[in-house]
C-alpha cells in the first residue's frame, strides 16, 4: 500500500511540501553552543575544533585532472613510495582539506634534518601547513611547537600572529581570539583570511545568525571571492532561506557565467522554491549546465527530468512546456547508465516512468 | 495506513550492516552533516529496519532535486523486496549539537507521512567519540518518533522502546571496521550522482 501511494500522489505530494517548507519560518532559533567543532574522529580525544571550510575551495571546484593527480600523490605517499612534499605541495595550491594526511606526511618531512634542509625556504611554508593541519586535527601540542619555531624565525610577523590567534581558536578561547584576530585588523584591515576567521568562529559557535551578519560584512569588502558567495548560499540553504541562497548564486552566475556549478545550483535551488515561474527558469539553467558541460552532467539531466515532471503537475499538462527536451535528457542518462552502471539501467527505467516520462 | 499506530509503542530494531553504513558514512564526512534513510519494514510491533542508503553530504541536503531523484529511487529499488522507507537518519555538522534541525525534521515529516511509526536517528558524536573506551552495546544514536503532534520526541535511550541493534556485537564490529578505515570505501547517493559508476546500494562494503 505504501508503494501505491508514494508512486500516485508522491511528486504531488513532494510539491505542496515545497510550499509547506518555504513558508515555515525561515529563521530558526539557534541556541549558541560553548564548543563548536567538527564531528569528532574516533582517533581522536577530543573534538576537532576549526572550522575552515569557510576558507577553502570545496573539492569539487577542482578539476577532474587535478583530482586524478591528486589521488595518485597520495596513493603513492601512503605506500611510502615517497613524493611527500609534491603531494603537500598540490594540497596547499588546490587549498584542500585534507588535514590527517597533511599532519602525518608533513610531520615526517619535519622530524627528518636531511629532507627538512632540502626544502630550503620552503621549510617555513611547511611548518605553517602542518599548524594549520594540527590545529583541524586537535593536534595542539604540534601545533604549539610549529609555531613556536616560525615565531623564533619570524619574531614580528603578522603571519605567525595569524597562526598564533587561530591555536587560540582551536582551543575554543574565543574571546582571546575574536581580541587578537581585530588587532591584527587594525595593522591590516584589508586581510581576507582573518576576517574570514570571524565568519569561522561564529559558525563554529554555533552562532549562524552572526556567521551569516560577518559573512555579509565580508562581501561587501570582498565582493569577488567567489568561495564567500558559496559558503553564503550553502548557509542560506542549510537554513532554508531559499530566496536568500539564490540571490547568491545570481551574483555568481553573473560573475562567473561559465561555470557550470554555479548554474546547477542555481536551478535546484529554484526547484526547491518552487512554483511554476520558478521550475521554468530552473529547466533553463540544467539546460545550460547541461550546455557548459557538453552534456555530461547527470544532476542536470535528472533536473530537466524533474521540472518537466513538475510543471506537467502543475499545469495539469495544459502547457506548452517543451517535452522534448525531457525526451532527450532520459535518453542521455539512460545512455550513460548503459555504459557506466549497467546494472542500474532497469532501476533508473523505471525511476523515469515514475516520473512519467518513459 | 493504520494512521492510529502511534509510533510511541513501537520497538525499533536496527540491522547491523544498516547501522554501520550510517556511522561509516558520518565519519567518511567529518566536516560536513550527512543523512541517510533507513529502509525496513513493520513487523507486528516492532519496526525492523534492515538496511540503509546513505543520501547526502554537505550542502546537498535541504536541496529538493537530489533528494526527490533518491527517495524516487530508492523506494523503487527496495518495494521489489517488499520493504519501504521507514526512517531517516541525520548526522549534524558540529560536534555537540544534538538539536534536529528544520531540515531534518521537514525530511523526517515526509517520511512520516508515508509511515507513521517512522524512526529518526540523529548521530551522538559524544557516544561514538566514548565507544572506544567503554563498552557499550546501545547504539550511538538517539532515536526520535513523532505521533499527531508535529513533535519529534527523544525516545528514552533506558527505555522499553530504545533502539537496539539485532545483532548485540554492532559496536565492535564497527570499532574493528573503524580502524581499518573502512569508512572509505562508503558511497552515498553524492556520490553516485557525481560518478554513476558508483554504486550507492554499497553492495561490496561486507563482504
Amino acid at each position: 500500500m505504501g508503494r501505491v501511494v508514494l508512486h500516485k500522489t508522491g511528486r504531488i505530494y513532494l510539491s505542496r511540501w515545497i510550499q509547506v517548507l518555504f513558508h515555515s519560518n525561515p529563521y530558526p532559533p539557534f541556541v549558541s553552543k560553548s564548543l563548536q567543532n567538527h564531528r569528532q574522529s574516533i582517533h581522536h580525544s577530543q573534538p576537532i575544533s576549526i572550522n575552515r571550510s569557510n576558507l577553502q575551495i570545496k573539492i569539487k571546484m577542482v578539476t577532474k585532472t587535478e583530482e586524478t593527480q591528486l589521488q595518485q600523490l597520495e596513493n603513492q605517499v601512503e605506500n611510502e613510495g615517497g613524493g611527500a612534499w609534491e603531494y603537500l605541495s598540490l594540497v596547499r595550491k588546490l587549498k584542500l582539506r585534507r588535514s590527517d594526511k597533511v599532519l602525518k606526511h608533513g610531520l615526517t618531512l619535519l622530524n627528518d634534518p636531511k629532507k627538512r634542509s632540502a626544502l630550503g625556504p620552503d621549510e617555513w611554508t611547511l611548518y605553517e601547513q602542518v599548524a594549520i593541519a594540527a590545529l583541524d586535527c586537535q593536534c595542539l601540542d604540534v601545533a604549539k611547537d610549529c609555531i613556536k619555531i616560525l615565531q623564533k624565525k619570524f619574531p614580528d610577523s603578522k603571519r605567525v600572529g595569524r597562526l598564533e590567534a587561530m591555536l587560540l581558536e582551536a582551543k575554543g578561547s574565543w574571546a582571546e581570539a575574536e581580541k587578537a584576530y581585530s588587532s591584527l585588523l587594525e595593522d591590516n584591515a584589508l586581510d581576507q583570511v582573518i576576517s574570514m576567521r570571524r565568519v569561522a568562529m561564529a559558525k563554529a559557535r554555533g552562532d549562524i545568525l552572526a556567521a551569516i551578519d560577518w559573512l555579509n560584512k565580508y562581501l561587501e569588502i570582498f565582493m569577488a571571492d567567489h568561495d564567500a558567495w558559496r559558503e553564503l548560499a550553502e548557509i542560506y540553504v542549510s537554513l532554508q532561506m531559499y530566496k536568500q541562497a539564490a540571490f547568491c548564486y545570481e551574483e555568481l552566475i553573473l560573475s562567473q557565467p561559465m561555470i557550470p556549478l554555479h548554474h546547477l545550483a542555481y536551478a535546484d535551488v529554484l526547484y526547491t522554491i518552487g512554483g511554476l515561474e520558478n521550475l521554468q527558469t530552473a529547466k533553463k539553467y540544467y539546460s545550460s549546465t547541461i550546455e557548459l558541460t557538453g552534456g555530461k552532467n547527470t544532476r542536470a539531466l535528472y533536473g530537466i527530468c524533474l521540472c518537466t515532471s513538475a510543471i506537467a503537475q502543475l499545469t495539469k499538462g495544459k502547457n506548452n512546456d517543451d517535452k522534448e527536451i525531457a525526451a532527450l535528457a532520459a535518453a542521455a542518462l539512460e545512455k550513460d547508465y548503459k555504459h557506466n552502471s549497467p546494472d542500474k539501467v532497469s532501476l533508473l527505467g523505471s525511476t523515469l516512468k515514475t516520473m512519467k516520462l518513459q | 495506513m493504520n494512521n492510529n499506530n502511534n509510533g510511541g509503542d513501537c520497538k525499533y530494531t536496527i540491522h547491523q550492516n544498516a547501522y554501520i553504513k550510517l556511522i561509516l558514512h558520518a565519519l567518511n564526512h567529518k566536516t560536513s552533516a550527512v543523512n541517510g534513510v533507513l529502509i525496513g519494514r513493520l513487523s507486528g510491533e516492532v519496526v525492523e529496519i534492515t538496511e540503509s542508503v546513505p543520501l547526502f553530504h554537505s550542502s546537498q541536503i535541504g536541496l529538493l532535486p537530489p533528494l526527490e531523484i533518491a527517495l524516487i529511487t530508492i523506494e523503487e529499488y527496495y518495494s521489489s523486496q517488499g520493504l519501504s522507507i521507514v526512517g531517516y537518519f541525520h548526522a549534524n555538522e558540529r560536534f555537540d549539537d544534538l538539536e534536529l534541525g528544520t531540515v531534518a525534521r521537514n525530511i523526517a515529516d515526509h517520511i512520516y507521512r508515508y509511515f507513521p511509526q517512522a524512526a529518526v536517528l540523529l548521530l551522538d558524536n559524544k557516544k561514538l567519540g566514548a565507544l572506544r573506551n567503554k563498552k557499550d552495546t546501545a547504539p550511538v544514536v538517539q532515536l526520535y518518533t513523532r505521533d499527531s503532534s508535529k513533535i519529534w520526541k527523544q525516545v528514552e535511550s533506558n527505555g522499553p522502546n530504545r533502539l537496539t541493534t539485532k545483532e548485540p556485537s554492532a559496536n565492535i564490529v564497527l570499532l574493528d571496521f573503524i580502524s581499518s578505515d573502512k569508512w572509505n570505501s562508503i558511497v552515498d547517493f553524492d556520490d553516485h550522482l557525481d560518478d554513476i559508476s558508483k554504486d550507492w546500494l554499497n553492495s561490496g562494503l561486507f563482504k
